[in-house]
């Protein structure tokens, strides 16, 4: 059956690019192509908020482009996307409003649900930011991400919710009642795909080769700490990494990592401009400077599963003073 | 049987210690046992409590706490036991039974509190408590009443001795006379008093819900205490009948003699009441505090142990003897009665606390703890025998017969 | 020394601890809003941050003066053994495994709102503060470990190796140097800030902020906000994803994880003094009805013996005229056939068989009562 639906769907498929490249396509279709599914399933898609309700004015959520090429990559089924065994298209179950099909989970819980119950049997479902949240629990991501939180502000939600400009308010209400044919819909997100643009990331050749960190040096001595290396270390880790890719939305979002809180800059403030040295009456949360710099080396380096040091080899990082007070 | 004549102490000989200085096999267990445990007490009072005891941290109350104290005061409930049940209730047969009772009382609880001068760390300090009284501690109440009822037993008991000493002091008759006239008033005191420290015993450990195992622990463990305290009262009387009929039977008099199996089946009635009354209790406690499926533990089956072999099976063997008016039966159920209340004890204190802890932190008492412990119950049975030989309790002093109190 | 100078020395002595004395008692006495202080401090203890590192240990047996251990600070291997806190050691930090997981935990006193200890000293030894310490004052104390017995978290200890002043010893939340300014030594030497000190009201908004801020890393439970009536020192738990199950936020599931690092979610959310307060309160009961019962159990048996008493004489005297009437009509009887004589001869013989009969049965009587 399943490949019934395969073979029907590569035919529809065939059938659409024929048409692109003859007739009435012609004249949109010029521009260069995403390239070919596996599954033969469309190489990208515009996902539009699909709503039961009349929407004559066609306003919604603008709508999301999903790049089906490299998503059925890294999955080894098509089961993990679509739970119920059954290659359609989420919208079909899943509408802003929710219907009956899709049990009422409406579409902005279908993508974006984090606490996702547990099917008895069966396929849990998972949405788009759960599935993205698991990947961060890979060591090359959750170095970082252990020790901070990514802000979910609108570049945040920009990463996926974009779309070409020259898309016409008459597609989009075409799309929102689901009437958009596949192959337009296949060109406008290609469209998309192929000119979003890409941020580059800053070099760590830009940072310093090694910083000291010797301000609080006591019984310790002050600890040379290899900034370029680690910073290398952690982009050569997600260079090829396309989510990585995407949601570092900013030159300096690696940089972000350890150098929290103030807004992203090439020349980020001192750790000890907010972490001061003894506990800060008015912000008893905040860690002091000693313990920032512990909780953020030791969070990150759990975080990769870097073994060694371990924490209380306090010698590795610092060499104890030569006369401490003991 | 009643030919037999009693030493009555003279002006001339007040004291008769020949039966404690003789050499027979009981005196000298007697003495090695004194020697051993002054040892003891001298490394205990020099090198601190840690040098003789096992007690931790995990385990600040031990054998000291747990049989000294709880079982100490709770076997010396015959004292009000039988004075209420002499002068208050008015069964007059019994008033052979209340000055050996009243002596056992006022011997335990004296003894108590030596006892706990070995466990406290700074014995010396005890009446602390008086000077800045914690009076939201359970303890506090604990020792205020043992401090009064302990007076209040010298008191109740002193006429012994007064009987005793007055052929060379007449002096002391006045005295004597004051306290018989204050007997009912004692008595009901000592009642009061009685309830209060027999139960605060039991509310000593709940404070303690989360290291007292469920099966014991219960909000109404006061109770509990009191109302065991009540068997524990008949069966002492029993129990130490039968010793004292074995041990000092020449000590004696008539009445005494005439009136001691109708003491023993009659306390034997009570006690089975009471202990069935105490079964239903705990049992019913269990199903209210819905303790079920701890039974099936290895502590539910201990504590089933407990219910069924040491407060049911004495009950029923009180129940059956004082029907059939079997004494020996009486005495044997006394025995299982006072190894229960013993058993409860030791389990609220020692067996069933500090349940969750691993056993590698287990407490097992020390060879010097246990030697302190064996220290203190020969010097009350050293005392009780030098009070039956030469005052008048198991017997009436031919000077003061007949005359009504 | 001259005499002048002693007395003067002996006479201050006397005038600064008056005033000492009086300072306290003052202050005690403003002070006075027992149990709950609005304004006390706390600590909040984050298991997920703490590193086992024994910094605190050092820097407590530093600060306090205590006795060095046998083995050193550095050697983190110990935290393995299952320690507790003792008379020498006011606080220790263990490894515990949480779902697999090595956690570690430091023990010290929890400083309760409403502390057991106090609650149980019978010579007043214990004494919550209004900052929040928990500080006992050994001067007083008799020795008697019940604080021992009530405290939930076997913190206290007991020196009984000490032969004349063993007292017990825990944690003072460094009291002294509360006062002086400075944090507590073991938090102060903390490096990881797995101990925040600030105000309790301030941790629990801070405990709370960093449950939500990390979803999945910690379980939703601060330990000691209410348990055993609420603590001054809290800890926050980590959740263990075991298997990427979800993991539970329902604080009542919280007690799995408390469990393995050897936190008792079972105590309740009253200070455990409370426990006793009704047994306590039944005292006064007790002492005013119990005379009043055994009082009238007595009144009932006098009225019952002398009601026996009085029927039982009654039953005598009426016994005693029937023989008298019948007597009586046997003389008049023999007075009738036999003459005057005679009978006068009869009633003499009966008056004296009778008083001869009574006498006896007087002495058998004063017999039987004795």
């Amino acid at each position: 059956m399943r490949n019934g639906t395969k073979l029907l769907l590569l035919a529809a498929m065939a059938l659409a690019c024929t048409a692109c490249l003859t007739a009435w396509g012609a004249g949109v279709a010029g521009a260069a192509s995403l390239g070919l599914t596996d599954s033969g399933a469309p190489a990208a898609q515009v996902m539009f908020p699909v709503g039961v309700k009349p929407n004559p004015l066609g306003v919604g959520m603008k709508p999301v482009v999903f790049n089906h090429l490299i998503h059925e990559k890294k999955v080894e089924d098509c089961v993990v996307c679509h739970h119920t065994g059954d290659p359609v298209s989420c919208t079909s179950c899943h509408t802003v409003e929710g219907a009956a099909a899709g049990k009422f989970i409406t579409l902005e819980q279908a993508m974006h649900a984090t606490d996702i119950a547990k099917r008895e049997k069966g396929i849990t479902p998972q949405s788009c930011v759960s599935c993205h949240e698991k990947q961060l629990a890979r060591r090359e991501c959750a170095g970082c991400h252990s020790i901070v939180k990514a802000e979910r502000g609108n570049d945040w939600c920009a990463v996926c919710h974009v779309v070409t400009p020259k898309m016409t308010q008459g597609q989009m209400r075409k799309g929102i009642e689901g009437k958009m044919a596949a192959a337009e819909n296949l060109h406008l997100a290609e469209e998309t795909a192929l000119n979003k643009p890409q941020a580059v990331a800053v070099s760590p050749q830009a940072g310093p080769l090694k910083v000291l960190i010797g301000g609080l040096a006591d019984k310790y001595q002050p600890n040379l700490f290899t900034h370029r290396r680690h910073v290398a270390s952690l982009m050569e880790a997600i260079k090829d990494d396309k989510l990585a890719q995407a949601f570092h939305s900013s030159p300096e979002t690696v940089c972000a990592a350890c150098h929290h809180r103030s807004p992203m800059s090439t020349t980020p403030p001192r750790c000890g401009s907010c972490h001061t040295k003894d506990i800060d009456p008015a912000n008893p949360q905040r860690p002091t400077l000693k313990a920032a710099y512990h909780l953020q080396c030791m969070g990150c380096h759990e975080g990769m599963k870097v073994e060694r040091p371990r924490k209380t080899d306090c010698a590795t990082c610092h060499k104890p003073a030569r006369q401490s007070a003991d | 049987m009643s030919q037999h004549t009693i030493v009555i102490p003279t002006k001339d000989k007040l004291f008769n210690l020949e039966p404690l200085l003789t050499r027979t096999p009981g005196n000298i267990l007697t003495w090695i046992i004194l020697a051993v445990g002054l040892v003891v007490t001298v490394i205990r009072f020099t090198m601190g409590i840690g040098s003789v005891a096992n007690l931790d941290d995990n385990w600040p109350w031990g054998l000291w706490i747990g049989f000294d104290l709880l079982c100490g005061v709770c076997l010396a409930a015959g004292g009000y036991f039988t004075t209420v049940a002499c002068y208050v209730m008015g069964m007059k047969h019994f008033h052979s039974a209340v000055r050996p009772a009243v002596t056992t009382a006022f011997l335990g609880y004296a003894f108590v509190v030596v006892a706990l001068l070995y466990d406290l760390g700074h014995p010396w300090r005890l009446p602390y408590m008086f000077f800045f009284p914690g009076t939201t501690s359970v303890l506090f109440e604990v020792g205020l009443c043992v401090a009064t009822y302990v007076t209040v037993l010298f008191i109740e008991f002193s006429v012994a001795p007064m009987e005793w000493l007055s052929c060379k002091f007449p002096w002391l008759l006045k005295y004597r006379k004051l306290v018989i006239r204050a007997t009912i008033l004692l008595t009901i005191f000592g009642v009061t008093l009685s309830t209060l420290h027999q139960s605060s015993l039991g509310s000593l450990y709940l404070i303690a819900p989360e290291k007292l195992h469920p099966l014991w622990y219960s909000p109404f463990m006061p109770m509990f205490f009191f109302v065991s305290s009540m068997a524990a009262g008949a069966s002492m009387v029993i129990f130490e009948g039968m010793f004292a009929h074995k041990g000092v039977h020449d000590y004696m008099d008539e009445t005494h003699l005439r009136e001691a199996d109708c003491v023993v089946l009659s306390f034997a009635k009570a006690g089975s009441f009471i202990l069935f009354a105490y079964f239903m209790l705990k049992f019913i406690d269990m199903l209210v505090q819905a303790n079920i499926p701890y039974l099936f533990s290895g502590y539910g089956a201990w504590w089933l142990l407990e219910m069924f072999g040491f407060v049911l099976l004495p009950a029923l063997l009180y129940a059956k003897g004082s029907r059939d008016g079997n004494v020996k039966l009486c005495r044997i159920a006394s025995v299982n009665a006072v190894a229960g209340i013993v058993l409860n004890r030791f389990n609220v204190s020692m067996i069933a606390f500090n349940y969750q802890l691993p056993p590698s932190d287990g407490y097992f008492p020390s060879i010097g703890e246990i030697c302190i412990s064996v220290f203190v119950v020969t010097l009350i049975v050293t005392a009780y025998r030098f009070i039956v030989y030469n005052m008048p309790v198991l017997y009436e002093h031919p000077d003061f017969k007949g005359e009504e109190h | 020394m001259n005499r002048r100078k002693f007395l003067t020395i002996l006479g201050s002595a006397g005038v600064a601890s008056t005033l000492g004395t009086a300072a306290t008692a003052t202050k005690a006495e403003a002070g006075h809003v027992f149990p709950y202080y609005d304004e006390s401090y706390g600590v909040l203890h984050d298991t997920t941050r703490c590193i086992g590192c024994r910094r605190c240990e050092e820097a407590c047996q530093k600060v306090n003066d205590l006795p060095k251990p046998d083995k050193s600070f550095d050697d983190l291997s110990v935290t393995a053994t299952r320690r507790r806190t003792s008379a020498d050691a006011w606080t220790v930090v263990n490894k515990y495994e949480v779902d697999g997981k090595p956690f570690f935990r430091k023990l010290q006193c929890f400083h309760c709102n409403d502390p057991a200890c106090a609650s149980a000293c019978f010579a007043k030894c214990f004494r919550k503060l209004p900052n929040g310490a928990v500080v006992y004052e050994g001067s007083q104390c008799v020795g008697c470990r019940y604080c021992m017995i009530a405290c939930p978290f076997y913190v206290p200890g007991f020196e009984y190796d000490e032969a004349l002043d063993p007292l017990v010893q825990k944690c003072t939340f460094c009291e002294p140097r509360l006062q002086e300014g400075k944090l507590p030594g073991c938090v102060e030497a903390c490096p990881m800030d797995a101990l925040t000190f600030g105000r309790r009201s301030d941790l629990i908004r801070i405990a709370r902020a960093r449950i939500s801020e990390n979803p999945g890393k910690y379980v939703n439970y601060i330990y000691g906000e209410h348990d055993a009536g609420g603590t001054a020192w809290m800890v926050l738990a980590p959740a263990v994803d075991g298997k990427g199950a979800k993991v539970e936020q329902n604080p009542i599931d919280a007690g799995h994880t408390m469990k393995q690092l050897g936190l008792n979610t079972h105590l309740g959310t009253q200070p455990m003094g409370e426990l006793t307060y009704g047994a306590l309160g039944a005292v006064p009961m007790i002492v005013a009805f119990w005379p009043v019962l055994f009082g009238g159990a007595y009144a009932i048996t006098k009225r019952r013996e002398a009601m026996a008493k009085q029927a039982q004489d009654a039953a005598v005297n009426e016994a005693r005229q029937d023989v008298a009437v019948a007597v009586d009509a046997a003389v008049r009887k023999l007075e009738e056939t036999e003459g005057p004589g005679a009978a006068d001869r009869a009633r003499r013989a009966m008056t004296e068989a009778l008083k001869a009969r009574e006498a006896e049965t007087a002495h058998a009587r004063h017999g039987e009562e004795n």
